[in-house]
């Protein structure tokens, strides 16, 4: 398993494409010319039942035949170190930053962000602009007021399984065995760690009118943060929503053929 | 010319990389077939899929590419995947 140390915690990361330029390419000519560098993607999944699989299964490889695509586990999650505190933003922000340097990437990155991954994304382009080429947010979920109490309630519903879209959905699907093990985990991580805590002490961020990068945001009609695309909409100087009828804060696995389309799309626009 | 890949050294090593990812339990059921499942049969967890890509990567990076064969596929499609269509897959890539 691929493991590095950085912040202090060991992180389980995947990095998807980059031997691709030095593989042999049957459908035509290779999409990578080695003496080009690759754009660089770094993805950031959500909240306790997830992990950098989500991407896995979504957007990283389609987008991988056009970018190095890395794939981290959040602290707490997937195959990383769970320690008993530290699960502010701010933590995670830091955590990315130790991420970038450990894989000796400088250049400004594409910040991919589904739920909580999403508030990651921003204060991460907020604190380091520099090294932020653009913004793509799915579902982002940020501090607003009341965040605590919302943030605390789901979590709650997430760890008995009684959330309405994401974890209604995935344990519908899961038997015996996944379920008694991402259950037990959960319940570890809400039970042995300050991660409530942590995010019911996040203040209501007033920044976003100084995000400086290019951001893309998707939300889905039905989702319980819609709130968020609106806030998002109006202050983010650059950014370009779009809101999915139909969809529920579930939207990168309920409609991920057209997220692909609006990922792939999205990093055109930067060659 | 390199050693021709059969279909029963595929399995075999899907087999022994599941068995690393998930321990024993894997053939409580008896042994992995090309009709197994990795949902609904294995059971696994999407972050050991992606174990197991990992591993098929190291073994058979420099021929396979992988990364080409999921980009295709939709997120059901990978959800509904069996044994079978990844070492047909690895088969033949391998074989090249």
């Amino acid at each position: 398993m691929a493991e590095v140390v950085a912040n202090g915690l060991k992180f389980h990361v995947q990095h998807v494409g980059q031997s691709r330029a030095a593989q042999d390419h049957e459908h035509g000519p290779d999409p990578s010319d080695p003496s080009e560098p690759r754009p660089q993607v770094v993805m950031l999944h959500g909240l306790v039942i997830d992990n950098l699989s989500s991407w896995y299964y979504t957007l990283a490889n389609p987008l991988a035949l056009h970018a190095d695509v890395h794939l981290y586990d959040l602290r707490g999650h997937g195959l990383s170190e769970m320690p008993k505190s530290g699960y502010s933003v701010e933590d995670n922000v830091n955590d990315l930053e130790a991420l970038l340097n450990e894989w000796g990437i400088d250049t400004p990155v594409h910040l991919f962000g589904n739920s909580f991954g999403g508030v990651v994304s921003l204060a991460f382009a907020h604190r380091h602009p520099e090294r932020v080429a653009s913004l793509f947010l799915i579902e982002a979920h940020f501090a607003v007021e009341g965040w605590g109490e919302h943030m605390a309630g789901s979590l709650a519903l997430a760890a008995f399984g009684l959330d309405e879209d994401a974890v209604q959905g995935w344990l519908a699907n899961n038997a015996d065995r996944k379920l008694s093990r991402l259950a037990k985990r959960s319940e570890r991580f809400l039970m042995n760690t300050s991660l409530i805590d942590d995010l019911q002490a996040e203040q209501p961020i007033g920044w976003l009118g100084e995000i400086s990068c290019p951001t893309y945001a998707m939300y889905g009609s039905e989702s319980d943060i819609l709130d968020r695309a609106k806030e998002l909409e109006a202050k983010v100087p650059n950014c370009e929503l779009e809101i999915v009828e139909g969809c529920s804060h579930s939207l990168l696995t309920e409609r991920s053929a057209l997220v692909r389309d609006r990922a792939l799309a999205w990093m055109e626009r930067f060659d | 010319m390199a050693e021709v890949v059969t279909t029963e050294q595929v399995l075999g090593d899907i087999e022994r990389m599941l068995i690393e990812v998930i321990g024993d339990d894997l053939l409580l059921d008896g042994p992995l077939s090309m009709e197994t499942s990795f949902d609904e049969d294995l059971q696994l967890e999407s972050i050991e899929f992606v174990a197991l890509s990992e591993k098929l990567l190291d073994t058979y990076g420099e021929n396979v590419d992988f990364v080409g064969w999921l980009a295709e596929m939709e997120l059901d499609d990978i959800i509904a995947l069996r044994v079978g269509q990844l070492v047909d897959f690895v088969t033949s890539a391998a074989n090249g």
